[in-house]
């Protein structure tokens, strides 16, 4: 099973994007895969690692959601005993915020589970999934795992999604995974092109879905920056996919949702959704509703803390010769000129956890999220010292 | 399209071929479970909401385990694979607790996931699902939204999964679900008759994979139960999920788990949904399983109120199917609903209607002493003779 699955990719990867494909694509296992759906867990975690590997908020969601957690024990403590209606009340919350309509929303746990549905119900045997090389992994992995193809595309010589050759892979395709910003690569595509994208697709390929996935939105600072929102809800064809998991601090509460045309929304929640009962926990559903009530300050100010901090950074590897790609996140990609693997062992023994490898790059960049300004300071001085020893030959 | 639902279940009067029942699903399931909602909308403002509908243990987690969800917050930021212990403790401290290794466990967002992704992975188009009637709706509601088809079996007439003639359905079909104590009929079966029912599928259809729910296995004291794992472990195609959601006083937090043999499991831990238990889900977890007093505390409390409930139901008039749950089956003499809004106007939130029996019985889960007490006051007034002979039987029974 796993090897024709491997195989059918090799094949994808040739059909669509052509001889770079089959340079880096070899008979690796599920872990090792093309798209390599599952973090690995940090060994057990010293105290005072310095964690860069996960893309998270280093700050957390901050005391006024953890205070909503804990006002969620309820009377006595019994509330977490109690399987909880609260997934409405956060429903009506996003809707109010992202102003749309209760029947525009639906939760998951984590936008996990907003992906593998989308691709659970747009893709199939004979309807691929079409993604970049590199991306996050989610939706490949669960394609790989019903068994449905997956076209994959590479990226622009900037590390940018590479919207002709996207549109091109996009016709017939059952779903379009677009990630923007993209993980790992960081980098943005503004709103006006993203919009012609669509339109493109939808008039070429109208049965293609997209799945646009703004994990990263907050943390963008590009001026041609806009949500795809307001298309979504219009279009059945489109679907955005929010998490609380980046700027909103609540990695660890596995909360995220999907905007979409109410159409599109009932396939959702119709397959693998609901209110609460199923995935979501009553704690993360608490603390969704009052992180999203909080104003747009909370999120105003992560966005400035994490380009504090993404400028400093940035700045260093410029300034040593290595050129990171231009990054809208909370994360960067940069060619260290060696194996990301080397690197991340080399790190990790010096008290910074930094991310996987990301084919078809992990011989020479490595993704670094952003910490606190204090964690970069100390975690460049480390990667100062392990990039001052001479790479191996990889 | 209800009418001939439930028309449909009518039939499992007749002979056991015609008696297979495939038209409910999830749509029937979410319109059940919505009763429930719409019957807390009823009760008056002001009124003390006490809550049976749902088989939740009142009390909820505990100090120790809330203690260790605070101890979390400054991981709330992170991953649950990076959180320290990461989700891989949870795994460890079930493996420890049962005194087996962690490839036997795969963790679920509830058992509700493992539930759904076994019909997933063991039903097809071809080999269906073989469940009771009625039983926790779960499983069919996933199997219908697949197309794939289902058989459901009604319970005998004392109320339990009836063996043989599911033992008959389970040929070549591709999962069997036994909720065992089963839901909502409150009833079990014990260990002997558990173990003869798996060497009879195994001989008859052996690659029919069975799933022994085993939500309620904290609340049995029938002395002849046991928990099926140690016969999962030997058995291939034989696997038991467990739950947080009961006796551990943690429905909101959802975690469940199965446990079975590594190879028989496999295809579980394939669809498994990444990071789908919470940083704060984790740590309430292995906090709980190092409390096996609570367990017993929350046994004892829950025995203790479901006889008083059993005997005030009794003293209307109405009988309990033998409960093993912390919950009850009773036979109220009128339909679900009528007595579910009846009390729901009084306060009192029961159970979603359970065909093929919601025209006679409710499915009442055990709260409190307080509470129970409270609510047993409600069913008195709404149980109140409605008609001659009513008034007669409870009148009888008053005598006693």
């Amino acid at each position: 099973m796993a090897l024709t699955r491997r195989g059918f990719v090799r094949t994808a990867g040739l059909g669509a994007a052509g001889a770079f494909a089959h340079t880096w694509i070899s008979a690796r296992g599920r872990e090792n895969a093309l798209w390599s759906a599952v973090e690995p867990a940090l060994q057990a975690a010293e105290s005072g690692l310095i964690v860069l590997a996960s893309n998270e908020n280093p700050m957390g969601p901050g005391p006024h959601v953890l205070s909503a957690v804990k006002a969620a024990f309820g009377d006595g403590g019994r509330a977490p005993g109690r399987y909880s209606n609260a997934g409405r009340d956060l429903i009506d919350a996003i809707a109010k915020k992202q102003g749309v309509k209760p029947e525009n929303v639906v939760l998951g746990c984590g936008s996990t589970q907003i992906l593998r549905s989308a691709t659970h119900l747009f893709t199939a045997k004979d309807k691929p999934l079409v993604g970049t090389i590199p991306t996050y992994e989610e939706c490949a992995g669960y394609a790989e795992m019903m068994g449905h193809p997956v076209r994959p595309v590479a990226l622009d010589a900037d590390f940018t999604i590479d919207l002709d050759k996207l549109a091109a892979a996009s016709n017939g395709a059952g779903l379009v995974f677009y990630c923007n910003p993209n993980n790992p690569t960081a980098t943005y595509v503004g709103a006006r092109a993203t919009r012609e994208y669509f339109a493109k697709v939808n008039r070429e390929s109208p049965e293609t879905t997209i799945l646009v996935d703004e994990a990263y939105f907050d943390y963008v600072t590009d001026p041609d920056h806009d949500t795809h929102i307001p298309i979504a809800v219009e279009n059945p064809r489109i679907l955005v996919a929010r998490t609380f998991s980046k700027a909103y601090g609540m990695a660890g509460l596995r909360m995220g949702y999907a905007i979409g045309h109410k159409d599109t929304i009932k396939k959702m929640a119709d397959w693998d959704g609901g209110t609460g009962t199923g995935s979501l926990n009553v704690l993360a559903l608490h603390a969704g509703l009052a992180a999203i009530q909080q104003d747009a300050s909370f999120t105003a100010a992560e966005r400035a803390r994490n380009k504090a901090v993404r400028d400093f950074t940035m700045s260093w590897f410029a300034e040593r010769g290595m050129k990171p790609t231009d990054s809208q996140a909370n994360f960067m990609f940069v060619n260290i000129g060696r194996p990301a693997k080397a690197f991340r062992d080399a790190c990790r023994k010096k008290g910074v956890a930094v991310a996987r490898d990301f084919p078809p790059f992990e011989k020479t960049h490595c993704r670094l999220s952003f910490g606190t300004m204090d964690e970069m300071k100390k975690a460049v001085a480390v990667f100062g010292d392990v990039l001052a020893k001479k790479a191996n030959a990889a | 399209m209800s009418v001939s639902r439930r028309g449909f279940l009518r039939g499992t009067v007749l002979p056991f071929s015609e008696s297979v029942i495939a038209a409910r699903g999830m749509e029937a399931y979410q319109a059940n479970a919505g009763q429930d909602r719409s019957a807390r909308s009823l009760v008056p403002p002001g009124v003390t909401e006490i809550r049976i509908s749902s088989n939740e243990n009142p009390l909820g987690p505990g100090k120790a385990v809330l203690e260790a969800i605070l101890g979390k917050f400054p991981e709330a930021g992170r991953y649950p694979f990076n959180s320290t212990p990461n989700d891989g403790a949870l795994t460890s401290a079930i493996a420890a607790k049962f005194k087996i290794k962690p490839d036997n466990i795969v963790l679920g967002g509830g058992s509700q996931e493992i539930l759904k992704n076994a019909v997933r992975a063991f039903t097809t188009p071809a080999r269906g699902l073989v469940t009771g009637a009625p039983s926790f709706e779960n499983c069919p509601g996933v199997a219908k939204k697949l197309g794939h088809p289902i058989k459901e079996i009604k319970v005998d007439s004392l109320f339990r999964l009836d063996l043989e003639p599911m033992i008959e359905a389970a040929k070549g079909a591709g999962l069997v679900f036994f909720n065992n104590p089963n839901n909502p009929t409150a009833t079990v079966h014990g260990a002997k008759a558990v173990a003869d029912f798996v060497i009879r599928v195994r001989q008859s259809s052996p690659e029919t994979v069975i799933l022994i729910d085993e939500a309620y296995h904290d609340y049995v004291s029938d002395p002849s139960y046991e928990s099926a794992i140690p016969l999962a472990l030997e058995t291939p195609n034989v696997f038991v999920t467990r739950t947080f959601s009961k006796a551990y006083g943690m429905a909101g937090m959802r975690v469940g788990y199965a446990i079975g043999r590594a190879e028989t499991i496999k295809p579980l831990e394939k669809l498994k949904m990444p990071y789908d238990l919470s940083v704060f889900s984790i740590a309430a977890a292995i906090s709980a399983l190092g409390d096996s007093k609570h367990i017993e505390a929350e046994r004892e409390r829950n025995t203790k109120v479901r006889a008083f409930t059993i005997k005030a139901l009794d003293e209307f008039g109405c009988k309990t199917a033998v409960s093993h749950g912390n919950f009850l089956f009773v036979d109220v003499g009128k339909p679900a609903k009528e007595f579910r809004e009846a009390c729901a106007k009084q306060g009192v939130v029961v159970g979603r209607d359970f065909p093929p029996f919601e025209k006679t019985h409710v499915r009442i889960s055990i709260g409190t002493m307080d509470e129970m007490q409270k609510a047993a006051a409600v069913f008195r007034s709404v149980l109140r003779p409605a008609t001659t002979a009513d008034a007669r039987r409870i009148e009888e029974a008053s005598w006693r």
